[in-house]
């Protein structure tokens, strides 16, 4: 007995798009018919045979052609604004310090930092030129670490609001314009209080960098000088 | 949103000029398109090379993808289209005596297929290149067409209708086609106890 539909019946076996009503036509055929049933039985096992097949990773090799890598250097400044957050974070920051008046203590113990007094950013220049004075052997470290971590957090923010982005495009603008804004804020949110918490370990260290202090009364008195 | 959603977002995005939409495109296909490539040839470097220029093809059309069909189809038209290309170029500048791809043998394969896998764990490592190896001999028992078939089926889910597109053929024939090529396979299974 010769069947005239095993290549049919195969090829239907391997199609995922099957009406119910196909399936069962085909389950009855293949019931019936020893051939196909032969047949299928032979090319599923040649198909579990093939998906042994295991992944191999993709070596390294240049993703972006020449021709976009140009068009990219060219648009820049459009995606400035995300490398640039990290900086605009901290600006922030240290605006609202000065709006909120934070004030900023220096002691035997270091720096200390309270909201609601009222030094000036001048106050708080003298006050650093001070603690520089007893200082001198202060260490740069916690500084160092708070700098590479932020930017490590930044790289991470970045690429994480990249993807939300992207994954939100498309359903439809605006929903998707407020949801970025959501994450946005979110983010600015989390930056903010990492930087708080710095702040925090700064002030509970008994060491710092007279520069990296320095840096800090320069920001406060730069964004003072913008908002007085 | 959806896979194919994310695709189109991701298309515009490098239609506009993003290298970042673009790269991240090209990552979420560049395995399949690689494996794909390496069953084809059958070695890291043509596979590389092969791969290269299946994106690169998308890339130099992607104003021309519609979203008609799912980029997925799209994209392997494109690599079914470069492979038979690549294979056209190969048997021109190959020499009749050397095309050997059917005599391969196994250890010839299990080399080629060596440093392609080194960078996995040592622990399955072998198991990797030993199924890997055991799946391109099977392959090259192919024909060239049999073989674009059986991968385009197998591994990247084609429709037969899709698959007849692309080989410019009939959808009875794309089906004869697989059918032959399965049974090939399941014989030359049985002659090597595979199974
Ligand atoms: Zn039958």
């Amino acid at each position: 007995m010769s069947c005239n539909e095993t290549a049919h019946i195969v090829a239907a076996r391997f199609d995922d798009s099957l009406s119910p009503r196909q399936r069962r036509l085909l389950d009855e055929h293949v019931a019936a018919c020893a051939e196909c049933r032969d047949a299928l039985a032979d090319t599923q096992a040649s198909a579990a045979q093939l998906r042994q097949w295991q992944e191999v990773p993709v070596p390294q090799w240049q993703r972006v052609p020449e021709g976009l890598r140009e068009k990219q250097r060219a648009s820049r400044p459009r995606f400035s604004f995300w490398t640039q957050w990290l900086p605009l974070a901290t600006a922030c920051m240290l605006a609202l310090a000065v709006v909120l008046n934070v004030q900023v203590q220096i002691g035997g113990n270091g720096v200390q930092m309270a909201f609601g007094g009222s030094t000036q950013a001048q106050d708080i220049s003298a006050q650093l030129a001070q603690f520089e004075q007893e200082q001198r052997t202060a260490q740069q470290q916690a500084m160092q670490q708070l700098a590479v971590q932020l930017e490590e957090r930044q790289t991470t923010a970045n690429l994480r609001l990249m993807e939300t982005m992207v994954e939100q495009f498309g359903e439809s603008t605006t929903r998707s314009m407020e949801q970025v804004l959501a994450y946005f804020e979110a983010q600015r949110q989390e930056d903010l209080q990492l930087l708080e918490s710095s702040y925090q370990r700064l002030a509970d260290s008994d060491f710092q960098t007279i520069r990296s202090v320095q840096q800090l009364a320069n920001y406060v008195q730069y964004q003072g000088g913008q908002l007085q | 949103m959806s896979l194919t959603d994310q695709d189109e977002a991701l298309i515009s995005a490098a239609l506009e000029g993003s290298a970042r939409a673009w790269e991240r495109l090209v990552r979420r296909y560049e395995g399949r398109v690689y494996n794909f490539a390496l069953r084809m040839t059958g070695n890291e470097t043509e596979a590389l090379d092969l791969m290269q220029e299946v994106f690169l093809g998308v890339y130099r059309n992607l104003q021309r993808f519609r979203g008609d069909s799912q980029f997925t189809t799209w994209l392997f038209r494109i690599a079914h289209n470069k492979a038979v290309d690549m294979n056209r170029r190969k048997y021109l500048l190959t020499p009749l005596a050397s095309l050997g791809g059917a005599e391969q043998t196994e250890d010839e394969v299990l080399e080629q297929l060596h440093d392609e896998t080194q960078e996995q764990n040592p622990l399955t490592l072998l198991d990797t290149e030993q199924r890997n190896a055991g799946v391109m001999k099977l392959l090259n028992r192919l024909s060239w067409d049999q073989r674009l078939v059986v991968e385009l089926k197998v591994f990247q889910s084609c429709t037969f209708e899709e698959i007849a597109e692309m080989q410019d053929i009939s959808a009875n024939t794309a089906k004869t086609r697989f059918y032959t090529a399965m049974k090939l396979l399941k014989t030359q299974m049985e002659q090597t106890h595979v199974v």
